[in-house]
């Protein structure tokens, strides 16, 4: 499989950046649920730590992947017609909107907490904004709603996939899903 | 009427040395300085997961006694409100002065007091002192540095120590595995000092 895109499947590249950040934030969601259960502890600083690391490979993901799509010009056409052709555009445009903004918000709401945010233990963020207990809290709901965006639209990405694969039957699906030749 | 003049004439000249005596000593011991509470802060720098992050004591009462001339008469007392300490997240406060780190329902204030002063360079002292925190009390060195103004009237006090906080049981339990909370804590203060009239005290 070429690492860049052809004109009819992604490349091995643009597929490991979808996949990894689809995983990474399934993966985000549960540390977040579970982080939120733990009592006062290591534990729940760990969880935290390791949510706030993965946010950040994700913001980094997210940005490698825009950079990929903008310079590897052999995209695969996109799919459908008409009104269809265009929620599909708006649909990925909010994708990769909100995978960049659910990591900055996150990593804005732990500053205006006075909280650092680091990467794996490797080096440490400086702080988006400053100390201020109401912007946290409002971050806090707009990271909450961002998730809920993300989720809501990556649903509708999924069914229109889906839609694709099973009444159009087009191959849409085939040439983003992984270890799959065109 | 002689018998009684010279009498009189003594007793002012007595009064008279008693009061150069007290002017004197007044001179000699070191200078109080007020605080001015708005403009000085003291603050601490922790790191959690490996990442600093700053706190505040919003609430101390330092007496600050200080003279560059009379460093055997100079002397720091501060109380520091540990159950007012602040980190900017409510949570992370409250776990603070729980039992676990400050324990302020037990002990609710830590106590500096220094014992001496050493002159380093111009304008920085070494002081020496004992900080009490959760009823531990230990010796620690603070490197200060006293800046007057031209007219002597007022005073920017700084200072920065290290200090390990599982010298004091701060992070009890789980907490005092120090790769998720550092043992290291840097203390920092900055107090504008305001000068108070020559008086006699006891210090």
């Amino acid at each position: 499989m070429p690492m860049g895109n052809t004109a009819n499947s992604y490349g091995s590249l643009a597929k490991f950046l979808h996949w990894s950040v689809v995983l990474l934030i399934i993966v985000q969601y549960f540390l977040a649920e579970k982080a939120e259960e733990l009592p006062d502890g290591i534990e729940k600083l760990q969880t935290y730590t390791t949510h706030k690391s993965i946010g950040i490979l994700v913001l980094l993901l997210a940005l490698v992947r825009i950079g990929w799509k903008l310079i590897n010009k052999g995209n695969p056409a996109p799919a459908g017609s008409g009104a269809l052709k265009a929620v599909a555009g708006a649909t990925h445009g909010l994708l990769y909107l909100l995978i960049l903004a659910l990591p900055l918000s996150g990593w804005a709401m732990s500053s205006a907490a006075n909280y650092p945010v680091g990467f794996f233990g490797w080096f440490q963020l400086p702080a988006l904004v400053g100390e201020n207990h109401e912007l946290h809290e409002t971050l806090e709901e707009v990271h909450e709603f961002l998730f809920n965006a993300v989720f809501l639209v990556a649903m509708l990405h999924v069914l229109a996939a889906l839609y694709h694969h099973f009444i159009v039957k087009d191959g849409v699906l085939r040439r983003m899903l992984p270890f799959v030749r065109p | 009427m002689r018998r009684s003049g010279t009498r009189r004439a003594s007793c002012s000249a007595a009064l008279g040395v008693g009061l150069a005596l007290l002017l004197c000593t007044a001179a000699q011991g070191a200078v109080r300085w007020q605080v001015d509470s708005a403009t000085s802060q003291l603050t601490f720098v922790a790191t959690q997961a490996g990442g600093e992050f700053v706190g505040r004591f919003p609430v101390f009462t330092p007496d600050i006694v200080f003279d560059p001339a009379d460093l055997a008469h100079s002397k720091f007392s501060v109380d520091i409100a540990t159950s007012a300490a602040i980190t900017g997240e409510a949570e992370r406060d409250k776990l603070l002065r729980g039992a676990d780190f400050f324990a302020t329902g037990q002990w609710p204030n830590a106590h500096f007091e220094t014992r001496s002063f050493r002159a380093v360079a111009g304008g920085t002292y070494e002081a020496t002192g004992i900080l009490t925190l959760r009823n531990v009390s230990r010796e620690l060195r603070l490197p200060v540095s006293f800046k007057p103004a031209r007219d002597g009237r007022t005073a920017v006090l700084t200072g920065t120590a290290t200090l390990l906080r599982l010298d004091f049981g701060v992070g009890q339990g789980e907490w005092a595995d120090t790769r998720w909370v550092g043992n290291e804590v840097v203390i920092r203060f900055a107090l504008t000092l305001v000068r108070l009239p020559h008086q006699y005290f006891h210090s």
